[in-house]
């Protein structure tokens, strides 16, 4: 029958992408959760052996991984509302009327820290930060404040460099959201009310909550995976001040050699991140 | 610039020329044990320090005269471990084994390198009749290439802990030398030379293994203490052991702000620009504070061994090796044994050391005009009778142990634990590691 298209096809089409979705995503999460269920460490595999919910104990009750997952989520807490205010300020800005070339430069500029890689952010930060040549010091006016070897300074810096690069994506996106909000019905509510707030309380932000879920869970799920920047850049300290739960797993997973223990504390890691990709989804996303 | 690489050139030819006519007089040559291994390929793991770019430039000559390949793999130290640990785990392709003294347990206790005596009987042609295996330090023997009374590698890139300081500074403070014990270094020097934006001292304490070995085992050992004691139980929170642990915290008033943060090339780098008065560092950096690229206090630049405690000098202790790796083919390990064999000889020891390594070989140091060139000789010579071998424990335990100490000794430099609490928390982990693997229940020799 016209129209109808046989399984063989459909297979065709969407058979190479799950095939391939399985081969590179779920067989090495499936290969986690095998290993996370065994003592297996790299340099004693002689006595590789199953041990059961041992390793998920171990890791749930770990001081020092509920720390570093504390730490994570301050983290998030302190770096993402910046990075939303900002995006925000930066896409209403950028969605205002006039200078299209300064607006189009604007756009293409705001790729930039987006397109930086992560490593190369953290050794920016090792030169800019540096306590007695870097700039950030000359800029305060010759301060000598001790950005990497001081555990809140440290913290600090992790921030703003994480503010610093994904500001713009948070911007990119909410600007996407701006564009949707059909002209009339704006132009019509400007002429109701000169204040913005109103306009964008309850015309512009209803278009702005899928692009707000989308970036809610993204940068969660990011910055619980935040790894290279900080590793380059403080390796995790000083002491375990930005020791975050990605650096953690590093950890014991590759320097410990503890990839039972490791692959654990990534599982729970994945869960935690689903659930909260669930919670933003229930609360925030609303279609228009 | 050209008499430079002509010398270089001269100097390699001399070495060629050395080893042949030495290996003649036993009617052995490197050329004729390589031709069987003509054409194969050696993987080895270096490091990013001067040692390895000494070696690096003398290989061609080896590579011409064996017709071997030496295919070098760069990593920085940090990663070293993990690449390696990855390689032979998974029957990878290194057929020489870089080992730090303390990953020596846990590379012979897997079977990942072959023991030298395995060499010589299953290939005999290739052993230089003149590997004189007594004339390395014992202690780098000992230390760097053995496990369990069996000797797997060659001493290769070798270190003690030495004192460097700047002459300069201290005359303008008034000291005609450096100080000879730690507690002269705290109270002595360490209010005189910190003014005016520079420090008395700067002990290296990055959390990783910087903090393990430069910072926390220094200062465990010259005042008696120790990480294990005989039953291999923590020793850490001993007198001694809280004493050195103490003496550290005290001496942070002297360090640059932020000391947990600096690693080796900031410490070194802070004495090069002349920020830092004295530093206690490897040997290896030598080369580093003496080249006008990276240092502006070259004619101030002395050293000495490291100060002593109460219960002697103790300097820190640390150094590679290079072993043939088990999962190499036949061919693979014959080329890998003769590319050791050739990069820690007696016959090169010399211009290994002139190109910025420090070899292991006694006859090395024999020419007083040595140590006349190269201040560091007699100090690196007289550290090596006072070493310990077990400075840091070197079974197979140590990379997660090491990672105890690196995140509690620095909590304790930052004093968000007291030295008693630090001591506790790590003697707790460690015990619980060393008791897992088998250590108390008599399932394992207790061999540090």
């Amino acid at each position: 029958m016209r129209g109808q298209v046989s399984r063989r096809t459909i297979f065709g089409f969407i058979g190479p992408a799950v095939i391939g979705l399985a081969v590179v995503g779920i067989a090495p999460l499936l290969y986690a959760v095998w290993t996370s269920l065994h003592f297996f460490n790299l340099t004693k595999l002689k006595r590789v052996e199953f041990i059961g919910l041992e390793n998920y104990a171990t890791v749930l009750t770990d001081e020092a991984f509920w720390q570093a997952m504390g730490r994570t989520f301050f983290l998030l807490c302190t770096a993402l509302p910046l990075q939303i205010a900002l995006g925000l300020g930066i896409a209403l800005v950028l969605h205002k009327p006039g200078l299209t070339l300064v607006k189009t430069l604007a756009r293409l500029s705001l790729v930039l820290p987006m397109a930086t890689t992560y490593a190369v952010v953290g050794l920016l930060g090792q030169v800019m930060f540096n306590q007695k040549f870097g700039v950030v010091n000359q800029l305060m006016g010759g301060a000598d404040i001790n950005w990497i070897g001081d555990t809140t300074n440290a913290f600090i810096m992790i921030v703003f460099w994480d503010v610093w690069q994904w500001t713009p994506f948070v911007a990119l996106v909410l600007l996407a959201g701006l564009t949707m909000v059909p002209g009339e019905v704006e132009e019509a509510a400007r002429l109701e009310t000169k204040s913005w707030w109103t306009v964008l309380r309850h015309i512009q932000l209803p278009f702005l909550l899928p692009g707000l879920t989308a970036v809610l869970i993204l940068r969660t799920a990011d910055t619980l995976k935040l790894f290279d920047m900080v590793f380059t850049l403080t390796r995790g300290g000083p002491g375990a001040a930005t020791e975050f739960i990605s650096l953690m797993i590093q950890r014991v997973g590759f320097r410990a050699f503890d990839q039972g223990l490791a692959s654990a504390q990534a599982i729970i890691l994945l869960i935690v991140t689903i659930v909260l990709a669930q919670i933003y989804i229930r609360i925030f996303y609303k279609e228009v | 610039m050209g008499l430079r690489k002509l010398l270089c050139t001269a100097a390699m030819a001399m070495s060629l020329t050395t080893t042949g006519a030495l290996a003649d007089a036993h009617g052995w040559s490197l050329k004729d044990a390589a031709k069987p291994y003509k054409g194969t390929t050696v993987d080895v793991v270096f490091l990013l320090r001067p040692g390895y770019e000494a070696v690096e430039a003398m290989l061609p000559a080896f590579e011409e005269e064996t017709g071997i390949k030496i295919n070098v793999i760069k990593h920085p130290y940090e990663n070293a471990l993990g690449e390696q640990v990855r390689d032979f785990v998974s029957d990878g392709d290194l057929d020489i084994a870089l080992i730090d003294l303390v990953w020596m347990g846990n590379f012979a206790e897997n079977d990942w390198i072959v023991p030298v005596d395995t060499i010589k009987e299953k290939f005999p042609d290739i052993v230089d009749p003149d590997l004189d295996m007594e004339d390395f330090f014992p202690i780098t023997l000992d230390a760097f290439g053995s496990w369990n009374d069996t000797v797997y590698g060659l001493p290769f890139d070798n270190y003690s802990g030495l004192m460097f300081y700047n002459r300069c500074m201290l005359e303008e403070a008034g000291f005609d030398g450096p100080p000879e014990t730690w507690a002269e270094l705290k109270d002595t020097y360490g209010p005189a030379l910190t003014k005016d934006g520079k420090y008395a001292y700067a002990l290296q304490s990055k959390r990783n293994e910087t903090q393990s070995a430069d910072s926390f085992a220094r200062m465990l050992w010259p005042f008696g203490g120790s990480f294990l004691d005989a039953e291999f139980k923590s020793n850490l929170n001993s007198e001694e052991s809280q004493t050195g642990l103490k003496f550290r915290q005290d001496l942070m008033q002297y360090m640059p702000d932020g000391i947990v943060a600096y690693d080796h090339a900031e410490t070194v780098n802070g004495f090069a620009q002349g920020d830092v008065a004295i530093i206690t560092e490897w040997s290896a950096f030598y080369s580093s504070v003496m080249s006008p690229e990276t240092s502006k206090v070259i004619d101030c630049v002395e050293i000495a061994p490291e100060p002593s405690g109460p219960a002697g000098r103790k300097p820190a202790l640390g150094g590679f090796s290079l072993a043939v790796a088990d999962q190499a083919d036949d061919d693979e390990k014959a080329a890998a044994w003769l590319f050791i064999q050739w990069a820690t000889s007696k016959a090169n020891a010399v211009e290994y050391l002139e190109r910025g390594g420090v070899s292991a070989r006694q006859s090395a140091y024999e020419d007083p005009a040595l140590a006349e060139k190269y201040k560091f000789v007699p100090a690196l010579v007289e550290s090596w009778q006072d070493g310990v071998p077990e400075f840091r424990p070197r079974f197979a335990e140590w990379p997660e142990i090491t990672e105890i100490v690196q995140e509690w000794g620095t909590k304790m430099m930052l004093e968000e634990v007291t030295t008693e609490e630090g001591a506790k928390e790590i003697g707790t982990r460690m015990e619980a590691v060393l008791e897992d693997a088998g250590y108390y229940s008599g399932d394992k020799p207790l061999a540090q």
